[in-house]
């Protein structure tokens, strides 16, 4: 070696001094980008100095050698205690081994100075190559900046031999670009809203931007109609901005590169109210609001970026797959939108506007699964902000809602409705959770997307592989009233953003105002209200009881009431433990959750006969089944409630009673009573009449020998054997819904048949050819059960069989047949697969075990 | 030193905790399993299928205990964690070599 450097003792107390003063002015309120410039220029300052000293001290001349500042570095965005990024570019092999110890003085000086480095060297010729395990490297080149050295070198780089091998690279950088950020986005949860979110690396923070700038650059974009507007440039401009400053705030506070957002971090930035013009100091819940807002500008903005196709020449063959696709995927007439390449594309923007054309595409999207595009989302934006395109038909009213929230994907929409702020149109309450952080040890996400990520969990029971989803699956696919579960998601939590102790009633106080807003009927508000109000029994009692106790079981059936509710509330709380954090649902809490709802459905089947109503104890019903059919004599109610199963008041409401009761009345001049609803494209048939045999059998045939098919029924007797029974049925021709005329016509043919005045035999006869020759498309294997120590007065028979037209007449026809008498019926249909219980005496008594057994026989030739 | 690991049903979690916070244990690991003792499993028919549980959900404690708190700790979760039912769990205990703090590389009895 040859001279001497300047001292560190000299240079080091310089660098000290320079780092403590800008240090200084950033708490004393310089922004973050003048802070990142100033210690960029004091580590370039240093190198150049250091480097420069090198060559000197060596004897060495530059030619052949130079310095580059890669990565943030090379952006002249350095943190306070982020590594110095450096490549050390050399002419040729022989240089590299020429200035190994030059190298190594200049790498072990700037240590000293307190620069953390993180080279790497490569030749020339080396950069021409891509290194397909290392496209972290090419990434970082795309920043390259020329420190110290041989400028000739950098240039040859620069002008010639990057630009060539990047356009070589380009669809392999893309490829690789699009890999690495799905990677690092999914490790996050693919959500912005952590509680305790990473600044640098977690979805909406400073490396989204970082990917959007390479994105555009590897493509080489300059103006394309996807760019951002300057509108969203500089709230891009502004996030960035905000985002730095918290994360100089972090590394000086942990004096490391530790970029996670603590709860006690977030407090002393609010306090100071870091990164906002204004320093008035906020709590934390506001302040981290406005953290959320920036880091979601940044992330839509790299989403938009990362599903935007790259145009890529193609050839003939495929521009006629192309042709033959877009054909496709045409829209319906006067459809303004349609689905291209699996997403969601508007074709007239200005259409937008009428928001139940709006609202139609997000039923849609939550109908078929398939996302709407970024472009769409920034489409609605612009409409919904532009003055030229005022907004139509703008009252969306609870049947709409429903639409979407009933369908099998209602997540797919609510996400962009709520990104779009038009979910706290509708529902306001949810403002009251937007982006609200509250600490505690187990959530990760904010409230909102805890309450959205449960609603998620749901649709993707549909079709998950993951071994805790088994059971969960088959109760997502048959709930009923989907809609006022994922409701009653939507708004479980709003309470957590209102100044109430308990949470829970805050969420109840919010239900009052939606379910008025929304026109909510009696009967829905209270379902709403009782999944919010008890999601947290379901979890509780799992985990704070015994399950396998009797006793446990059958206080927590009388809390839930019906089978329905249980099914409700089971789903509502595996998708609210499951958003909790990804490992909240463990196996082991999936497996209790199941054993109690296990346990609590066969509690409601076979207690049914045992809890019969004493009509005379029920003064609340009665007064409101009064009120609801005109104020009737209170005896005459009580005799007709009198004897049913408590089940009868559990599913069906007081105006339904009511209506039931006034059928009731009128069998002294009609003895067959009927009464047919339209639901969709099902029916719901309600028969009250006098018990007598075979009843059941008979009603079954009447709906088979229609094509009518049962999937789901109940038949309830009361103390005087009057008997109601509720189909509900699916017409398989549509005969009823193509001619309404029919529907007299069938109402007629089932009294006429069921008071003996017209045979069954001939109307089933036609059908019978038509339902054999279907072949089902899932097998299941028929099993009987037999119960005799769950009900003190019947025996419990429970059928599960393949499902097809006639068979519950089938079923029927074999008890009548062996003069079985039907106490209680609960019929049950989960896709092909029916499940029947039925709690059958013998004049009076439970079967005896001959009988049994005759009957199990009996049934296995029916159901063959 | 003395480690100690009781399993026990999940239900009475909440009590033994609760308890062994009065008595001055305020750390513990808690891990979810399965198993069974003389406690076998049952069979629960559900929509025509049988559902075989054999492995019931319990819960395991573990701590590490100086020698003179054993004894409180122990009577303590036999209280509590009692129903008098087959299935109400055990108590292991065993004996501790050592035990460091890794933040401050404090030792034995000190570091728990």
């Amino acid at each position: 070696m040859q001279g001497s450097l300047t001292p560190l003792s000299v240079l080091g107390p310089q660098a000290d001094d320079e780092r403590h003063r800008i240090r200084e002015q950033f708490a004393a309120g310089v922004g973050a980008r003048e802070t990142l410039h100033a210690l960029c220029e004091l580590a370039d300052n240093n190198i150049r100095q250091i480097f420069g000293e090198m060559l000197r001290v060596h004897n060495a001349p530059p030619a052949g050698l130079c310095l580059l500042a890669l990565g943030g570095y090379g952006r002249k965005l350095l943190f306070p205690y982020s590594d110095l990024d450096i490549l050390f570019l050399f002419g040729h092999d022989k240089a590299e081994q020429e200035f190994r110890p030059l190298i190594a003085d200049f790498s072990r000086t700037l240590w000293d100075l307190g620069f953390r480095v993180s080279s790497a060297g490569r030749t020339l010729e080396e950069c021409k190559r891509i290194e397909e395990d290392n496209a972290e490297f090419h990434l970082a080149l795309l920043d390259r900046r020329f420190l110290a050295g041989d400028s000739e070198l950098f240039e040859r780089l620069d002008a010639r031999v990057l630009p060539a091998s990047e356009k070589t690279a380009r669809p392999f950088l893309l490829a690789q670009l699009h890999k690495l950020t799905k990677e690092r986005l999914a490790r996050y949860g693919n959500t912005i809203f952590h509680l305790e979110p990473n600044v640098k690396d977690a979805p909406g923070g400073l490396r989204d931007y970082q990917a959007s700038a390479w994105l555009r650059q590897i493509r080489g974009e300059k103006k394309e109609p996807l760019s951002s507007s300057a509108a969203e440039e500089e709230l891009a401009f502004g996030a960035v901005d905000f985002l730095s400053a918290i994360r100089c705030f972090l590394h000086y506070s942990n004096a490391r590169n530790d970029n996670t957002l603590t709860y006690e971090l977030q407090a002393a930035a609010a306090e100071r109210s870091l990164g906002v013009a204004d320093r008035v100091p906020r709590n934390a819940a506001e302040w981290m609001r406005l953290y959320f807002r920036h880091a979601r500008t940044l992330n839509r903005q790299l989403l938009r970026y990362l599903e935007q196709k790259t145009p890529v020449p193609q050839t003939l063959r495929q521009r006629f797959i192309s042709a033959a696709r877009s054909a496709k995927s045409a829209p319906g007439v006067g459809k303004p939108f349609a689905v291209r390449d699996g997403l969601f594309e508007v074709l007239d923007v200005k259409e937008l506007s009428d928001r139940a054309v709006l609202f139609s595409l997000f039923t849609e999207a939550a109908r078929k699964g398939v996302p709407l595009s970024r472009r769409t989302e920034r489409s609605i934006s612009y409409v919904m902000k532009h003055p030229e395109l005022p907004t139509r038909n703008a009252d969306v009213n609870w049947p709409v809602l429903r639409e979407i929230l009933i369908s099998d994907y209602p997540g797919v929409a609510l996400r962009p409705l709520q990104r779009l702020g038009l979910l706290t149109e509708i529902l306001p309450e949810f403002s009251r959770i937007d982006s609200l952080v509250v600490r505690d040890f187990y959530h990760r996400y904010t409230v909102d997307e805890h309450s959205l990520r449960t609603i998620e969990h749901l649709q993707e029971l549909a079709d998950s592989a993951d071994p805790r989803d088994t059971h969960f699956k088959e109760l997502w696919k048959t709930v009923e009233r989907r809609d006022l579960l994922i409701l009653s998601l939507l708004l479980h939590d709003v309470g957590k953003g209102m100044p109430v102790d308990n949470h829970v009633s805050g969420s109840l106080e919010a239900l009052e105002g939606a379910a008025a807003r929304l026109n909510l009927t009696a009967e829905e508000k209270s379902e709403v209200h009782f999944l919010i109000g008890r999601h947290l029994d379901m979890s509780a009692t799992m985990q704070r009881r015994d399950i396998f106790d009797p006793a446990t079981v059958s206080a927590f059936a009388a809390t839930v009431g019906t089978q329905e509710r249980l099914q409700r509330l089971c789903l509502l709380t595996y998708a609210d433990i499951h958003a909790v954090n990804p490992e909240a649902l463990t196996p082991w809490k999936a497996e209790m959750l199941w054993q109690l709802y296990v346990a609590t459905s066969n509690h409601f089947s076979r207690t049914l006969d045992t809890d019969r109503l004493h009509a005379h104890d029920e003064v609340s019903v009665l007064e409101q089944v009064r009120a609801q059919a005109g104020r009737p004599a209170t005896e005459d109610v009580e005799r007709f409630l009198e004897g049913f199963p408590r089940r009868y008041l559990a599913v069906h409401s007081a105006a339904e009673v009511a209506a039931h009761f006034a059928l009731h009345q009128k069998l002294c001049a009609e003895p067959v009573q009927t009464e047919l609803h339209a639901r969709g494209h099902s029916f719901s048939l309600t028969l009250l009449t006098a018990d007598r045999p075979a009843l059941f059998a008979t009603i079954a045939g009447v709906l088979a020998g229609w094509g009518m098919n049962i999937v789901k029924a109940d038949a309830f007797a009361n103390a005087a054997g009057v008997v109601l029974d509720t189909f509900h049925f699916r017409d398989l021709h549509r005969t009823l819904e193509l001619n309404p005329s029919e529907i007299e016509r069938f109402l007629g043919s089932l009294r006429d048949v069921v008071n003996g005045k017209a045979p069954l035999e001939p109307l089933l006869k036609g059908r019978e050819s038509a339902s054999r020759a279907r072949v089902p498309k899932v097998s299941v294997e028929t099993s009987t059960g037999f119960d005799d120590g769950s009900s003190a007065h019947s025996t419990l028979l429970e059928i599960v069989a393949q499902d097809r037209p006639g068979l519950l007449y089938d079923i029927g026809s074999t008890l009548a047949r062996l003069a079985c008498n039907i106490e209680v019926a609960l019929i049950d249909t989960e896709g092909q697969k029916v499940i029947d219980v039925f709690y059958l005496t013998e004049q009076g008594k439970k079967l005896g075990e001959e009988k049994q057994e005759s009957l199990r026989q009996a049934l296995r030739a029916a159901l063959v | 030193m003395m480690k100690l690991e009781a399993i026990i049903q999940p239900s009475r979690f909440e009590s033994v905790k609760d308890a062994l916070r009065e008595v001055g244990i305020e750390g513990m690991t808690v891990t979810e399993v399965r198993g069974h003792g003389r406690q076998k499993g049952h069979t629960e028919v559900y929509r025509g299928r049988e559902y075989t549980v054999d492995l019931l959900p319990k819960l395991k404690l573990e701590m590490v205990l100086p020698d003179k708190l054993v004894n409180t700790v122990v009577d303590t979760i036999l209280k509590t964690a009692k129903t008098g039912k087959i299935g109400d769990g055990k108590i292991f205990l065993s004996r501790v070599e050592e035990a460091i703090r890794i933040r401050n590389e404090e030792r034995g009895e000190n570091a728990l």
